[in-house]
């Protein structure tokens, strides 16, 4: 169990000379190998100062830090740090160094030879999309917002790191470049696998991020410790459903996928088959609606009798157009393509366009109102279940 | 961003503006109106009737001494000055000294705010006459401007650039050497500019307490009421300040990081 972890705080305590109240108290928290901790909460709740504990730019006053079972405290801090990917908000690139230099610097600092430096530049550019060609030998200030805080997370990634740690890495970028971030950053983790920390004060980004995320009150204090899915569904008190705000079910539901869900089926008619014969289909099955197919049962419309009555020569013009959704598309999707048809109904397509069933407004109903199970599909989470007790009150509807 | 502006903006990266031609135009104007003036003044003194006064102070030899003597002093004080203030800049913006700051200005802004004359004359009655007190007296009355730019230049560096720094493992003396100091430079060199100009203007003084320079040539001329000499001895200082802080101009854009503006 124990070479899972990656991040181990134990009781840590951060005071300030001149304070009364410590500005993190008892923090303890064990982190996975692979997973991206959210730690979010309101500003001046110590979330920064937790964060900047492990890699030791603010020294923790007393408890143990373990990364990867070293006691953090054992190390030089400035050979920690080299070790430790470092992001934040305002990105800190040198803007006097190329964006290669840049990227370069914690190589170089390890000692790496000239050409293995540049080599790993160029890799590290190629990785958050950026030609090296073109991008290497540029200063910051040639690079738009976006694409310095690529460059920033290539220059935390120069040494390879296991761990990471990004305060608000995305903060200052517009809302679509941060969204695009957001998404490439998920990518790379998926082939990099770093252990994570990440602070944020913005919830919808934690849900997006995190493989689990910590609410944090004041002093650090760890209101809820979970995974979104759990969050969401389960607030963990009123302040913690207070913080997720208004629409916490609909957040959940772009968090699961359609393939997480049963779907139903629905009677099928083939084109080529003569009007009478789908009509008599549809009369024998109880459903209202069928779904007619081409050749390769790729959904064409939806039609019902009514449908087949007023138009009893042309099958193909009858009925109304339907929405289809892949299997990996959010139930957000779904939901919205079930809006857009007239029976509260999308068609789940395969990649090549074929059916594969449909998912109703039902089935999203009860998804909602089913308390997630342990072991989200996909999270690969490990059963570390929320640092609140279990019993605390849960109503959900907190408005 | 299209490609045919992404191979542009490639290209101007590869191909900076050439850093000599911008150089040329913003710094030679100052060489050019120099030598008009200083061409102007000789032909003036060479049109003049000199006496025989006139001629023994004005002997080439006796200037170029005198020139001499007080480019020696200026440089003298800039060196001693960057030293001082720059290396003190430094300790006073380091996290541990920095409440020392406000002193040790207020120690620089009493050095410059005595009057020059009574602070050199103060000077030569406790350490005696002589380049030695001249000099003391210069670095005092100069180490204000360069120690008051030092820490403005180095705390005008944002800090999430420190943290950054410090945040991906450089030493604090990396980040000093590497950051700090690289970004303060403009702002460190024009305090130094500054000080060189003072310093040169002030070193007329040194003649007071017999060290030399230029100023002997202006107090000679006051004295004998002779204008040519007076007049000789203060374009050849204010032509030598201006060749100084030129100069200075020049190796402050040679300097300057790339990348800021």
């Amino acid at each position: 169990m124990s070479h899972d972890v990656m991040i181990d705080l134990q009781q840590v305590n951060k005071f300030y000379r001149g304070q009364k109240a410590p500005v993190v108290e008892n923090m303890s928290m064990t982190i996975q190998q692979g997973e991206i901790i959210v730690l979010v909460g309101p500003s001046g709740c110590g979330k920064t100062t937790t964060m900047k504990m492990i890699n030791r730019l603010i020294e923790p006053s007393s408890g143990r830090i373990l990364i990867d079972g070293t006691d953090v405290t054992a190390l030089d801090g400035n050979d920690l740090r080299r070790q430790i990917g470092y992001v934040i908000q305002q990105v800190g690139l040198f803007p006097h160094m190329s964006v290669a230099t840049n990227v370069g610097l914690v190589p170089k600092m390890l000692g790496w030879d000239a050409k293995r430096i540049e080599a790993r530049a160029d890799e590290l550019l190629h990785l958050v999309g950026l030609e090296p060609a073109i991008y290497r030998n540029r200063l910051p200030r040639q690079l738009s917002g976006g694409q310095q805080q690529r460059v920033g997370v290539a220059r935390a990634l120069a040494a390879d790191p296991p761990v990471m740690l990004m305060d608000e890495p995305f903060g200052a970028t517009d809302p679509m470049t941060r969204d695009r971030l957001q998404n490439e950053f998920l990518r790379l983790q998926e082939q990099l696998r770093k252990t994570i920390v990440f602070v944020t004060h913005d919830f919808d980004e934690a849900i997006k991020m995190g493989t689990r995320i910590a609410v944090l009150g004041e002093r650090s204090k760890i209101r809820q410790f979970d995974t979104p899915e759990n969050l969401l569904a389960q607030p963990a008190d009123s302040t913690v459903a207070q913080f997720i705000g208004r629409g916490a079910r609909l957040k959940q539901l772009d968090l699961r996928r359609v393939d997480a869900i049963t779907w139903q089926d629905v009677p099928l008619i083939q084109l080529d088959k003569p009007v009478n014969g789908a009509k008599r289909q549809l009369d024998q099955t109880e459903g209202s609606s069928a779904l007619t197919v081409d050749a390769d049962n790729r959904p064409l419309r939806w039609v019902n009798a009514d449908d087949l009555a007023a138009r009893p020569d042309a099958l193909d013009e009858a009925g109304q157009t339907v929405t289809t959704v892949e299997p990996q598309a959010t139930l957000r999707d779904a939901l919205d393509a079930m809006l857009a048809s007239r029976d509260g109904a999308a068609v789940v397509v395969d990649e090549h366009g074929r059916y594969a069933g449909t998912v109703t407004l039902d089935g999203l109903m009860q998804v909602i109102h089913h308390t997630p199970e342990r072991g989200e599909p996909g999270s690969g989470v490990p059963d570390q279940r929320s640092a609140v007790a279990p019993a605390a009150e849960l109503t959900p509807e907190q408005r | 961003m299209s490609s045919a502006a992404e191979t542009q903006a490639a290209a101007t990266v590869l191909t900076p503006p050439s850093r000599w031609r911008g150089l040329l135009r913003r710094h030679a104007p100052m060489p050019a109106i120099l030598a008009a003036v200083l061409l102007a003044t000789y032909l003036w003194v060479s049109a003049t009737d000199l006496d025989d006064i006139e001629r023994r102070a004005l002997e080439a030899d006796k200037l170029l001494r005198a020139a001499g003597e007080h480019v020696t002093l200026a440089a003298q004080t800039t060196v001693l000055v960057v030293a001082i203030a720059v290396g003190g800049g430094i300790l006073l913006t380091r996290p541990s000294l920095r409440w020392l700051a406000p002193f040790a200005t207020a120690l620089a802004n009493i050095g410059q705010a005595t009057p020059a004359i009574g602070l050199l004359v103060l000077l030569s009655i406790f350490l005696g006459i002589g380049s030695s007190t001249a000099l003391i007296g210069l670095v005092a009355y100069s180490v204000l401007p360069v120690l008051q730019n030092t820490i403005v230049g180095i705390n005008q560096v944002d800090r999430h650039l420190i943290e950054a720094g410090r945040g991906i493992g450089m030493s604090p003396i990396a980040v000093l050497l590497r950051i700090e100091l690289p970004l303060a430079v403009p702002v460190i060199l024009a305090g130094v500019r500054t000080a060189l100009v003072l310093a040169v203007g002030v070193a007329t003084l040194a003649t007071l307490i017999n060290a030399g320079g230029l100023g002997s040539l202006i107090v000679t001329g006051i004295k004998l009421q002779r204008e040519t000499i007076l007049v000789t001895g203060a374009v050849l200082t204010a032509a030598l300040a201006l060749t100084l802080d030129w100069l200075g101009g020049v190796i402050s854009d040679l300097l300057r990081p790339r990348g800021l503006d």
